[in-house]
């Protein structure tokens, strides 16, 4: 009797376990797109015809609200909150434009990040969505999907971390320019360490990370060739994989490889906040400062004890809301994707298509500029 | 040969291999790198290893039975997120009441997985890999008003410094209070496996299913009951989760299962059911984190090398275990039937007197 009623409660819960886990996927699993009504867009019509004729006016190109296009947005991969920000901002930009297509976050597990950005990215070609954006977290290996991509027609932009080739990618989206991020870096790390200098080594997030490696490239080329940071440096270069519990370990070990190490710097959100939680726990403050790109909201208490003094960041929220736009304007053929090109992204003006500086091919759109964050502004920030 | 085999038994023996590969780890490390033997080499190990050596102890308690849990990573996730929102509006709970709210959200979702593998008779390694998906989903669902995230600076103040509490401390040698916490589990837990009538039938089980049914043992509640202290110790561990790393995401914990995996099976605890020991699980993690720690230092190998040794090291052990146990234990059978010939012998040969 007891065994049956047991079973009977085991049923249930498996039902209703399935039942839930039926509702939202852990993983958001690409879904297929509403299958393509063979109407037209209404509002494709009557809004081609007026704009057909100033079509070299000098002012900036501006969207026209309301076409139909199926976006994917996605991150390196999911779980880390700046990239929520960013979705955040694109789907503010959804609606503003009033696009009547779907805006898909789709994004792979960290351990999984490379095989399975290159998955969404195929599965997406198949699906036949109109505009891809990538934070691109696998290098090169990416170029040959997304070619793919390219060839059925599908517009492609990356944003926060290009294709370090550019092939196959039509604009990249930078949140800064990098090779400013690397003078940032030096700038801090001077102003942490005073005008004598020191040693410090750099925990960043994944080895493959196209970003983190750009702004470590420029971080050095700035050490090396500006005679103002000549008294810094750089001892050694660590990834934590942008893993909390792996970051923490790499930060500690860091301190025991280098007993003169002053300065631990992190150009990854996670990084820098674990280094700083790791300094706090084995009360190293006061010897081994912590610094980099950090999120107000998780480094707020380091930055108050003295953890982590000062460090710097961008809004996501505005990139993901940037990377929209360009998008968008690109897929509906309002902008081709050549330098020169002004055009306005909404709420944040007006921007322009120029050659990428720090890659030697390619096209980008600079966003900027970054926010430094110390004891005085990060608590009105993590609010 | 006949002494060692009165004194030990196959698992001590194990035991001491993996002892002696730790002694060894440490010695040769330590003759390359500098202040290696300092206390805080034992800092940092002990302290990498407290929430390895719960996890892995709820992983043993499975895969003794012949079960096996993946959801347990997700278990440490969701309670430590639980906890760490309840902290963040809650200032006035403190570390006893916290740890009790972590342990019994932890034994609900054990209890989950305990009915549907127990009772539903559904294979637990189907089972819990879902439930791995499902109770992740939950982190998702469930911080999402928090913005997906904790934040160590809304934690009450005990909770930012627990990680950095001592239990006593000579110099650089600092005891935490969390590595205190993880051998007061295992010596619990290699307690309860050794004398408790409970511990002894999860190995009759595991061993032999069809005889333990057959001797009457209530072999699901059996199961179940370990998929339940299971889910309380991955309630622990996301308390010290939180503890430890203060800000977490929704990934917090991913991966820990497979970590428990690893360290149970260096350990000498046999997934396939009815060997292993706390003690054994605890040292396999023990000689995870110290190689680990070692390697991280070490100037000249890549994270990649250090995986792949780790990976080396998993593939050793499980094959150690399959080769070398089998003959020590043919080894010990025999010297036991030698033991009771002779007993038997001296028998014989003194009775014609009497």
């Amino acid at each position: 009797m007891k065994a049956i009623a047991m079973r009977l409660i085991a049923v249930l819960v498996i039902l209703s376990l399935v039942l839930t886990a039926c509702a939202p996927a852990a993983t958001p699993a690409p879904t297929q797109p509403p299958t393509q009504a063979p109407t037209q867009p209404p509002t494709a019509a009557p809004t081609q015809a007026p704009t057909a004729a100033p079509t070299k006016a000098a002012g900036p190109v501006k969207a026209t609200p309301g076409k139909k296009v199926d976006m994917v947005l996605l991150p390196k991969f999911l779980g880390n909150i700046v990239f929520d920000q960013a979705y955040a901002g694109a789907q503010e930009a959804h609606k503003e434009l009033q696009n009547p297509g779907q805006l898909q976050f789709l994004g792979p597990t960290p351990e999984n990040s490379v095989a399975g950005q290159i998955e969404i990215i195929t599965a997406a070609t198949t699906q036949r969505v109109n505009a891809i954006m990538i934070s691109n977290n696998a290098g090169d290996q990416i170029v040959p999907a997304v070619k793919k991509a390219r060839e059925a027609g599908i517009t492609v932009v990356t944003w926060d971390s290009p294709i370090p080739s550019a092939e196959g990618e039509q604009v990249f989206v930078a949140q800064v320019d990098f090779n400013e991020t690397g003078r940032v870096m030096a700038e801090m790390a001077l102003h942490i360490l005073g005008e004598g200098g020191g040693k410090l080594a750099i925990l960043s997030a994944s080895p493959d990370a196209a970003n983190q490696n750009a702004w470590i490239a420029a971080f050095k080329e700035v050490l090396k060739t500006d005679p103002k940071y000549s008294k810094l440096e750089l001892l050694d270069i660590v990834y934590g994989n942008d893993q909390f519990e792996d970051s923490y370990r790499q930060a500690l070990a860091l301190v025991d490889k280098y007993p003169d190490m002053r300065l631990i710097m992190a150009p990854t959100t996670i990084g820098i906040a674990a280094a700083s939680k790791a300094m706090q726990d084995e009360g190293l403050c006061d010897k081994v400062k912590v610094s980099g790109l950090g999120l107000p909201v998780e480094m707020v208490s380091y930055t108050l004890n003295g953890c982590a003094p000062e460090f710097a960041l961008w809004s996501f929220t505005d990139l993901g809301y940037l990377t929209y736009y360009v998008t968008y304007l690109l897929a509906t053929g309002a902008i081709k994707g050549e330098i020169g090109e002004r055009f306005e992204a909404g709420r944040m003006g007006t921007y322009t298509i120029e050659k990428d500086p720090t890659r030697p091919v390619g096209l980008r759109v600079l966003m900027g500029p970054f926010s430094i964050y110390n004891k005085d502004n990060v608590e009105a920030e993590a609010k | 040969m006949k002494f060692i085999t009165r004194i030990l038994r196959p698992e001590q023996v194990r035991e001491l291999v993996t002892l002696f590969l730790i002694v060894i780890i440490v010695l040769g490390f330590g003759a390359f790198l500098k202040d290696y033997y300092t206390g805080r080499t034992f800092v940092r190990i002990s302290t990498s290893i407290a929430i390895i050596a719960v996890v892995a102890m709820a992983q043993t308690l499975v895969a003794i039975t012949r079960n096996i849990d993946l959801s347990l990573g997700s278990i440490v996730g969701f309670c430590a997120f639980f906890l760490g929102v309840q902290l963040s509006y809650h200032h006035e709970i403190g570390p006893v009441p916290a740890a009790l709210i972590a342990i019994a959200v932890g034994t609900a979702m054990g209890l989950i997985n305990g009915l549907i593998i127990a009772y539903g008779r559904v294979p637990a390694i189907i089972t819990t890999l879902g439930t791995m998906a499902i109770y992740r989903t939950a982190i998702v669902f469930y911080s999402a008003p928090e913005g997906g995230i904790v934040s160590a600076h809304r934690l009450p103040l005990w909770a930012r410094q627990f990680a950095s509490w001592s239990i006593f401390k000579m110099g650089d040698l600092d005891f935490r209070v969390m590595v205190g916490i993880a051998i007061l589990v295992v010596i619990i837990f290699q307690l309860i496996l050794t004398y408790l009538p409970y511990g002894r039938r999860l190995y009759a089980i595991g061993s032999n299913p069809e005889a333990a049914r057959i001797a009457g043992f209530p072999a699901q509640r059996i199961v179940f009951i370990a998929y339940l202290i299971g889910g309380a110790l991955a309630g622990l561990g996301g308390y010290l989760f939180l503890l430890q790393y203060g800000n977490l995401m929704v990934l917090a914990g991913v991966g820990l299962e497979f970590d428990a995996v690893a360290a149970a099976v260096v350990g000498g605890v046999n997934i396939f059911g009815g060997t292993g020991t706390a003690i054994g699980a605890f040292l396999g993690a023990t000689l995870i984190g110290t190689l680990d720690y070692s390697l991280r230092r070490w100037p000249a190998i890549s994270e990649f090398w250090r995986n792949a040794i780790l990976g080396l090291l998993i593939l050793l052990a499980v094959a150690t275990d399959s080769a070398i146990m089998a003959r020590l234990r043919l080894m010990w059978a025999r010297a036991a039937a030698a033991m009771t010939m002779e007993l038997a012998e001296s028998k014989t040969s003194s009775s014609p007197q009497a």
